[in-house]
């Protein structure tokens, strides 16, 4: 089976002085070291890792938010570096933490907006938008008219992830998605986006820093310290793994 | 806890006080005399000749209000109290102020002037000082020479592709735009522009507008190449320049009157001129002109 | 004379005074909306230049308006474009801004979620930054109206017309009749200015 995404020794330094760098002010400091793997289709990586060890960076170096200083990334067989950045991110569905519904549109204008920059017929939105909101869990006619302001945290992020599967991308990133999220709103999404996972037949790439979230949800989990990936294996694995930051995090997951 | 002001501190005070208030007595006006002066170079300079010779001769402390406003500013002014004496034109005062219509008999114009000015307002018209300062119908002397125009009856043929700009008093005043239109049959292109006075200079100067009304004494024609041109149909009245004073104050310091009818008569249209050019062309202080001119023709 | 009379006597020329001066206010307002609103959207994208661009356009507006005028009459000579170059001048600030407030003041979150799904700069600029912050630039754009409303009586000191020509003639020949005939309609445009602009201000205003 063909990976959705691959990405080889992908690295990132913040601009300043080349070589060297000056510790104190980040100049030039390495925040991706040689960071390697791949996602098939139907999987699922959790990046995990403490705040500062470059999950989300890694993250914003697959679409492009940050271009990579080392290594490639290829989606479907394409390589970033051929494809403009724009382009390159209408592939792929993008859901973080803040959600970032448009105010002043409502929940169907959300959800529509990358088809409807894609150019798709009116009909072919209108009946995807009304298909995804009930992937998500939202009746239709109830909220397709309904603006951000009026909706729960819990809904926001519903729509959020709605938004981000609206052009069918191969390929899923979500940054913390559930982090913002009051502690039964985020069980519940977390046991909705499970049962999501199997169906949709994606690549996603899921960064969290809560281990339990990332057991439940993730087919492998990538470990990050450091800028490095120092652990990448399946939730098994991270459970008997001995890497002293794996063990760090099995124990927060479960404090004695 | 003492008192912040301790009894030595509200003697002080009320000491303080004292002295002040006694210096706003000094400063009423039984002692202080106020000139003023209307908003254009030539009374500046005449009102500043007229403080100074007050202060020379008669040794009194005098207040000056410069460039004050217009003609009714500076005459409410006058009424009220407020300035004890400006400079005014014989003309201004017929036509503007007592509202009569323009005559053209100098005479005539000064006599009504001193006795309907003394018997309304308790004002004395003071001696002349020897000038007329007419309204300058002003037009860039390239277009004098090309269209021919020497008199203002010549400008009726040119006036319809013409443009005119004038101040805001020439434009309101009975012997101002209204009746030189209607006099001289001027029909010009549009409705004359109106602006500062001041202004009127340079937008003739640089071609924004064709005519304007200046005055005949000042300093400025020569220098930016303007021509006045000839009122042949003698509309304007004759405008000479005198000082405008409040009896009162002649009844209160008869050196005054003694002080200023030294100025009787001393100076000429071309020294006005003369005197106009040093402070608009030259931009010499007026004080200093005032000063020297006093030394030499009022010794 | 009442103010009434007066209005009933020279009807054609306080029209004609009241256009002009309605005049001056569009044209410029316009032309500083037209050079501030990008101008301000350009500061968000280079943060480089906000410090000088403001900085520059903050000295103008501290100039008091007789003294700009004053100064550009040298260069342009008097009249009706030095007064609508000088309201130019002055209408830029509240415009350029209020422009650069509001289009930076939109949420980070929404900016990143935008350029995230693919969203190029300029469909990000007309989607989604310039709706947003609409209502804040209309709030700029109606400061400098009024603003302007104000500046351009003085601008009939210099040739330029407008109503200022009523409130100089009267000043002149001190007549209350006449500067009040200049003064009141002024003052109204000024009024009816805030009043409108402000209303479609509001329907503009999206709740966050």
């Amino acid at each position: 089976m063909k990976a959705v995404l691959e990405v080889r020794g992908l690295g990132f330094r913040l601009p300043g002085d080349r070589g060297g760098g000056d510790q104190e002010t980040g100049i030039g400091r390495q925040l991706v070291q040689d960071v390697s793997f791949s996602v098939g289709a139907g999987e699922t990586l959790v990046l995990l890792g403490r705040s500062g060890s470059g999950k989300t960076t890694t993250l914003k170096l697959i679409n492009r938010l940050l271009e990579p200083t080392a290594g490639h990334v290829v989606i479907a067989g394409e390589r970033a570096a051929a494809v403009e950045p724009t382009r390159w991110r209408r592939r792929i569905g993008y859901v973080i933490q803040e959600v970032g519904l448009f105010p002043h549109f409502t929940v169907g204008e959300n959800v529509a907006l990358v088809p409807r920059l894609e150019g798709w017929s009116a009909t072919r939105i209108a009946a995807r938008v009304r298909d995804l909101l009930g992937l998500v869990g939202l009746d239709a006619d109830t909220f397709i008219g309904r603006y951000p302001h009026q909706l729960s945290g819990g809904q926001r992020q519903r729509v959020g992830v709605a938004r981000a599967l609206a052009a069918d991308p191969p390929l899923l990133l979500l940054d913390e998605p559930f982090g913002a999220l009051d502690p039964i709103s985020r069980v519940e999404l977390q046991r909705e986006f499970r049962g999501l996972e199997g169906r949709l037949g994606k690549g996603m790439v899921f960064v969290t820093h809560d281990v339990r979230e990332g057991l439940l949800l993730g087919t492998r989990i990538g470990l990050m310290h450091g800028g490095r990936l120092v652990f990448l294996g399946t939730p098994q694995e991270f459970e008997r793994a001995d890497h002293p930051e794996a063990v760090a995090f099995m124990r927060a997951a479960d404090p004695v | 806890m003492a008192p912040v002001v301790g009894r030595t501190g509200t003697r002080t005070a009320g000491r303080f006080l004292l002295a002040l208030l006694s210096a706003g007595q000094a400063c009423t006006k039984h002692d202080r005399i106020v000139v003023g002066a209307k908003n254009f170079t030539e009374s500046d300079l005449l009102a500043e000749i007229a403080a100074q010779q007050i202060e020379r001769r008669a040794h009194l402390v005098v207040d000056r209000k410069l460039h004050l406003g217009g003609t009714f500013v500076c005459h409410q002014a006058i009424l009220a109290g407020q300035i004890d004496l400006y400079p005014e034109y014989s003309g201004t005062a017929f036509t503007a102020v007592l509202k009569h219509p323009p005559l053209a008999d100098r005479d005539s114009v000064s006599r009504i002037v001193a006795r309907e000015y003394g018997a309304r307002f308790r004002l004395r018209w003071l001696a002349p000082f020897g000038f007329n300062n007419t309204f300058a119908i002003l037009v860039r002397r390239d277009a004098a020479t090309r269209d021919g125009l020497r008199r203002i009856s010549d400008v009726a043929k040119v006036a319809p592709h013409w443009k005119a700009g004038f101040g805001y008093e020439f434009l309101e005043r009975a012997d101002g735009f209204a009746g030189l239109s209607r006099v001289y049959g001027l029909r010009f292109s549009a409705p004359p522009t109106a602006m500062d006075l001041g202004l009127t200079y340079r937008a003739l100067a640089d071609g924004k507008v064709d005519l304007i009304a200046g005055n005949s004494t000042d300093g400025q024609i020569a220098a930016l190449h303007l021509v006045q041109l000839e009122d042949d149909r003698g509309y304007f009245p004759p405008y000479e320049a005198a000082l405008v004073v409040r009896e009162e104050l002649l009844r209160r310091h008869p050196a005054v009157g003694v002080a200023l009818e030294e100025l009787r008569g001393k100076i000429s249209d071309d020294e006005m001129r003369r005197l106009n050019a040093l402070a608009d062309v030259e931009h010499r202080d007026i004080r200093t002109i005032a000063r020297e001119w006093l030394e030499k023709n009022v010794p | 004379m009442s103010l009434f009379s007066f209005y009933a006597n020279n009807s054609r020329e306080a029209l004609g005074l009241i256009w002009q001066h309605l005049y001056l206010v569009a044209l410029s307002t316009g032309a500083a909306a037209v050079v501030g609103v990008p101008l301000g959207i350009l500061l968000t994208r280079r943060p480089a230049w906000r410090s000088p661009v403001l900085g520059l356009a903050n000295i103008f507006q501290t100039v008091p308006s007789l003294a700009l005028f004053g100064i550009l009459i040298p260069i342009l000579g008097i009249g009706f474009w030095t007064a609508v170059s000088a309201l130019v001048v002055y209408a830029l600030l509240p415009i350029v801004r209020n422009t650069y407030t509001g289009v930076a003041g939109v949420d980070p979150a929404v900016r990143e979620a935008g350029r995230g799904m693919g969203m190029t700069d300029g469909e990000l600029l007309r989607l989604v930054e310039l709706p947003l912050a609409a209502s804040v630039i209309l709030a700029g754009i109606r400061v400098a109206t009024v603003v302007s409303v104000g500046v351009a009586t003085i601008g009939a000191a210099i040739g330029a017309g407008g109503l200022g020509v009523y409130i100089f003639r009267g000043v002149a020949v001190v007549d209350d009749t006449l500067i009040l005939a200049g003064a009141i309609p002024a003052a109204l445009m000024a009024l009816a200015a805030d009043g409108a602009l402000g209303l479609v201000e509001r329907r503009l205003q999206w709740r966050r």
